[in-house]
Parts: structure tokens; C-alpha cells; sequence
């Protein structure tokens, strides 16, 4: 067996054990489908209005994108590094040739191929309940792949360093929601206080949302910021990967091997 | 180290190249003593039973062994090197309280446990060995216990292991499936499979490890073959006696001791110790010979349970006076070390209490591992 064999054993546990929990796979999938109902569709955007949702339909794409790249490897990752920690799958893996890495991995896998689909039904609905007129950029695949993988880092540290399930759950929700909102999402740094401005530029869903904004709305007037004058696209995807590659990292690391 | 001051590990040292090596192991939890310097090693194809209380730190030695703690002290060697070092595909583990993902079938956990290893046996192979080609495809949640426990089993046995390490292996299993489970085990060491195992099962240990070891406090206070520590520790036969009636007690017992018998006494019944099978009968003759009734007679031979309940409670009343007299010093320093002020300030009715409380912390576990 080799270290693919290995992964295709922990991917098809993983998948076959997600796909299976059909309340899961219900919410993964309800969840930004009713947020799109919700706002692009109900509350609706105006732009000729003032506050919130003041802008075109398309500036909010990242946002609902967001939801699923943010919140499904934080609740997913999270809750997981906590069951298979109370369930001591962590001490029998351990003693496996399967590394921290690759179980990351493979969850990370998992998540892409949710995510992935889960952004397919968003662009659908955005586009049909909102009337969003957004580019379908290539773009889009790598942002959404390097998005997941840091995001799924970023949970496996939540699951790790929360002492239960339910833990794990409040806190992804408890970092999760500020990140949403706060990271040129769906609020636009102009409607932010100045000093707000450098806590932005810490979230890596920032760099999510202005490279996505740049792919799927090229004619965007804000929230598309580059970095040094670099391409934004090119620029923002490369922040987010340097982040992903820290945030998986410490993610593996985090992972209990030992009590 | 063992009660008497000698190393376990010498005791067994025989030239054979050992397969797992503990010398003096150490771990604390804050201020719970997990594992006190405990010494063994277990030999090529031995089967090594861990037994003793609950929070003894069976768990602990065993994670300390796998590489799934970090000894605060001491050396372990498995397979000739660290735990944390050695080749995954020679080693299996069975964690205490292990649960796999709960809707992949008995076939489907197999199957996928052996794909993490580089030569694993066939799956649906192991599935029978552990007796479940039935319910190869049912999910781990809607298993019995027992089921669930086995699929648990073969889980360690996927990839077919040198060293194997399992930590309660047939707790919730019925007899027949704790039977099938004691078979596998018996079958891989009969293979040269070198095995550790925990157990509360007494018949479980007797009947299938090579040597014991006694854990309590986490000290290892007895090692050896079964047969031995029942010998040196187990205590004689004994003949309980169930009388007829309870007004023949003091005549039972006088009429024995005249005989030379070691004669105790319990709810209706006398009880005579060191006695050989072919010794009932005169037994029986004194008795008849003096008109005492009998209900019911049973010889009991010394078992394993006899040894662990005389070491283990050896252990913890030790560590209890210890304990006292631990919280007895540090009031006395609280006291501003001045002892005799407490006899006179009322401080005795609080001994009972500190006591208690300190006991607890050191053997209850707290939130060490089980």
C-alpha cells in the first residue's frame, strides 16, 4: 500500500461517513441556500439605497460563497478532530502508518468535493434568485480549493484545542461569524470604521473574497484590491495560499497523537 | 519495582531478545501518580496480562508503550526502539473505549483499517476470523456490543501485527464471542505474535497470558506466570461448609480444630482452610461423627482473583496510610508545624476527611485515563 492507498482508504471513510449522515448533508446544503433566500432575495439588494446590501447584486457572490467555505471545514473539522478524539480513533490511528498530514488531507478532500458542489448550487441560485450577472472564471476552482484547505486547518485547530463536540461547534461559530461579516464579504470596508481597516487585512477570507470578487466581477468598483500593485486575482490567491500552507500546517500539527 | 525490591523485568530476563522494554516508567496527571517507576518486559510471542483496579494505570503503560503518552520518566522500547519510532505496519493497537466512524458497515471498517497499512490481510478474512461474515454489511451503530467490540478486534488484526496491544479487548463481548476473541489471541500467539494485553477478566488472563503483572497505584507489584503468583499469593484450598442449622457452629468448629483444621467462620457456614480434595472426606467424617448437619459443601482451589484481591488491597490500604500521613504533615506545616497544637485544637475530627480526599486524588484517576 502506498500513501495514495492510504488516503483513498481515509477519503472513502471520511465520504462514505458524511454522505450517510443525511441531517448533515441536509444542512451543508440548506444553509446557504436559505441565506441567499434570505438576503439576495427577500431583503434584497439596493443599489441606489444606503446601508447594508447597497451594492450590486454580484459584490455579495463571495459572501454566499463564503458561507460554505468558512463554515463547513469549521463545523465539519471542528466537530470531527472532537469525536474521533472522544472516540480514541486518534490513539488507534497513531499507531497507524497514517500520518496527522494525510488524515488532514483527506478530510480536507472531503470538504472540497462538499464545498465544491455546494458552490455550484450557490452560483446557480445567486444568479437565478438574485439576477447576480457574474463571470464564471476558472479562477473560481483554485480560490475555492486553497479557501478550503486553509479553513479546514483552521478547524482542525478548533476541534484540537476545544475540550469537547459541542466546543468545537460554538467556538467555529464564535470565529466564524465575525469572520463572515467582517472580511469585505458582505459589508464593504467603506462602510467599516478607518481603524477597522488592518483587522480586515488579517482574515484570510479578505483575500477569499477580493480574489473571488475579482474573478466573478471583474467590473467591480470596490472589495477587488490587490497587493502591490500585483494583478488582484494573482495577488489574493497567493496571500490565501501562504496562509492555507500556515493555517493546514499548524492544523496537522495541532491534532492530538498523544494524550 | 515488585513488593519485595527486585525489578520485574529480571525476573524474566532469560537471554531472549525482548520485544517491548518498560524500565522504570514514570507519569503524573498534576498531582495524580499515573505510573510510579514500574519496570517489565514481555519476550518474543509472549502474552503478557496487565491486570488491577480500576486507575491503576493499565491504560496509561499501555499508551506509554504505543507511543500515546509521553512518559514523564524512564525508557520504553518496542521492537527494539522508541514507541514513536517504530514501524507502524509491526504494531497494532485495540484502545480501551474505542469507537470507529458508526455508519461504515463491520466489512467496511475492515476494509478500511487494512488499506492504512502496506501489507494487510484480507479483510473479509479477518471479518471471519472475528465471526462476523453475517453481519459483514450492517453499520457499526446498529452492531450489538459484542459485535461492535469484535469489529474492534479485528480492526488490530487487519495488518496482521508482531506486537499487538490490546487494552480491554472483550469487555461487553458474551462468552461466546469473548471465546472466539480468546481464540484469535491464542491462534496469533501460538504464531509468534508477541501480545500485551489488559484485562478485568481473571479466566481471561489465567487462560491466556504467559505472565501477569499485577498493577495497583500504578506500581507493578507482581509479575509472573499465573500459576506461580497463585501459588505465592493465592492463599490454600478451602472447604466451605454450609451447616444445617446454626446451633451446631461451635460444635462444628471445635470438632475440626481438635483435627487439626484451620477453621473460620461466616453466616452459617465454617470454612476450612488448606484443604486437599482427598481431605473432604475426613472433613465430612468429623462432622458426621459428631452429629452436625450439613447443606452444602464447596472446595474452592486459589485463583488469580484471590492474588489481585489480596495485592491490590494490600496496595491501597498502604497507599491510604501513606496518603494520611502525607495530609497529617502538611497541616502540621500549615499549623506552622507545631503538631501537638492540633490534638488539642480540635483538628482530629478533620482527619477523616483530608484523608479521604487525598486518597481519592492519588488512585481515582481524576481525569487521567482509565
Amino acid at each position: 500500500m502506498t500513501r495514495f492507498d492510504r488516503l483513498q482508504a481515509e477519503i472513502g471513510a471520511d465520504w462514505r461517513s458524511f454522505v450517510r449522515r443525511r441531517t448533515a448533508v441536509f444542512f451543508t446544503f440548506f444553509f446557504p441556500v436559505i441565506l441567499i433566500v434570505i438576503f439576495g432575495a427577500l431583503v434584497r439588494t439596493d443599489p441606489t439605497g444606503e446601508g447594508l446590501f447597497a451594492e450590486p447584486a454580484a459584490y455579495y457572490v463571495p459572501g454566499y460563497l463564503a458561507v460554505v467555505v468558512l463554515f463547513t471545514p469549521f463545523s465539519r473539522l471542528g466537530s470531527e478532530v472532537a469525536r474521533h478524539r472522544e472516540d480514541n480513533r486518534f490513539e488507534k490511528l497513531a499507531t497507524t502508518p497514517l500520518s496527522r498530514v494525510e488524515w488532514l488531507f483527506a478530510q480536507t478532500v472531503v470538504n472540497a468535493v462538499i464545498i465544491g458542489l455546494a458552490s455550484l448550487l450557490i452560483l446557480v441560485l445567486v444568479v437565478v434568485l438574485t439576477g447576480a450577472e457574474i463571470t464564471y472564471s476558472p479562477w473560481l476552482v483554485p480560490y475555492i480549493l486553497i479557501g478550503v484547505g486553509c479553513f479546514c486547518g483552521i478547524g482542525a485547530m478548533l476541534g484540537s484545542y476545544t475540550d469537547s463536540r459541542d466546543g468545537a461547534v460554538a467556538a467555529s461559530n464564535a470565529i466564524g461569524l465575525p469572520l463572515l461579516f467582517l472580511s469585505e464579504t458582505f459589508i464593504a470596508l467603506e462602510q467599516l470604521p478607518g481603524w477597522f481597516g488592518p483587522l480586515v487585512n488579517l482574515s484570510p477570507l479578505t483575500y477569499f473574497a477580493r480574489g473571488v470578487r475579482a474573478a466573478t466581477n471583474p467590473g467591480a468598483e470596490s472589495g477587488v484590491s490587490g497587493i502591490a500593485g500585483v494583478d488582484p486575482l494573482v495577488s489574493n490567491l497567493a496571500v490565501l495560499a501562504v496562509l492555507a500552507v500556515v493555517t493546514f500546517a499548524l492544523g496537522a500539527r495541532s491534532i492530538p497523537r498523544t494524550d | 519495582m515488585a513488593r519485595d525490591g527486585t525489578v520485574a523485568r529480571a525476573e524474566t530476563d532469560d537471554g531472549d531478545q525482548a520485544v517491548i522494554t518498560v524500565e522504570g516508567v514514570e507519569k503524573r496527571y498534576g498531582n495524580t501518580v499515573a505510573l510510579a517507576g514500574v519496570s517489565l518486559s514481555v519476550e518474543h510471542g509472549e502474552v503478557y496480562g496487565l491486570i488491577g483496579p480500576n486507575g491503576a494505570g493499565k491504560t496509561t503503560l499501555v499508551r506509554a508503550v504505543t507511543g500515546t503518552t509521553t512518559p514523564d520518566a524512564g525508557v520504553v522500547r518496542i521492537l527494539e526502539t522508541a514507541p514513536t519510532a517504530v514501524d507502524r505496519n509491526r504494531v497494532a493497537v485495540l484502545p480501551q473505549n474505542f469507537a470507529p466512524p458508526a455508519r461504515l458497515t463491520a466489512a467496511e471498517l475492515l476494509e478500511y483499517y487494512a488499506g492504512l497499512y502496506d501489507d494487510p490481510r484480507d479483510s473479509r478474512g479477518v471479518l471471519a476470523d472475528v465471526g462476523l461474515t453475517d453481519a459483514a454489511d450492517t453499520w457499526y451503530e446498529h452492531l450489538s456490543g459484542g459485535q461492535q467490540r469484535r469489529v474492534c478486534v479485528g480492526a488490530a488484526l487487519v495488518n496482521d501485527p508482531e506486537v499487538l496491544v490490546v487494552d480491554e479487548p472483550t469487555t461487553g463481548i458474551d462468552p461466546a464471542g469473548r471465546r472466539t476473541v480468546w481464540g484469535l489471541l491464542e491462534a496469533l500467539a501460538a504464531g509468534g505474535t508477541t501480545i500485551l494485553l489488559t484485562t478485568h477478566d481473571m479466566a481471561e488472563a489465567e487462560r491466556l497470558a504467559d505472565r501477569v503483572g499485577l498493577l495497583a497505584g500504578g506500581e507493578l507489584v507482581a509479575s509472573g506466570p499465573p500459576a506461580r503468583l497463585v501459588a505465592e499469593h493465592g492463599g490454600s484450598n478451602r472447604l466451605v461448609v454450609s451447616l444445617d442449622g446454626d446451633d451446631t457452629e461451635p460444635t462444628a468448629v471445635d470438632t475440626l480444630e481438635t483435627a487439626g483444621y484451620a477453621v473460620s467462620t461466616g453466616r452459617g457456614s465454617v470454612t476450612v482452610a488448606d484443604v486437599a480434595p482427598t481431605d473432604i472426606g475426613d472433613v465430612v467424617a468429623h462432622l458426621e461423627s459428631v452429629a452436625v448437619d450439613y447443606a452444602g459443601l464447596e472446595w474452592t482451589q486459589p485463583g488469580l482473583e484471590d492474588v489481585y484481591l489480596a495485592l491490590a488491597s494490600d496496595v491501597e490500604r498502604d497507599h491510604r496510610r501513606l496518603a494520611t500521613q502525607q495530609s497529617r504533615s502538611l497541616e502540621e506545616l500549615a499549623d506552622g508545624g507545631r503538631p501537638e497544637d492540633r490534638g488539642d485544637g480540635g483538628g482530629g475530627g478533620g482527619d477523616e476527611v483530608v484523608t479521604g480526599s487525598n486518597s481519592t486524588d492519588r488512585h481515582d484517576g481524576g481525569d487521567r485515563p482509565q
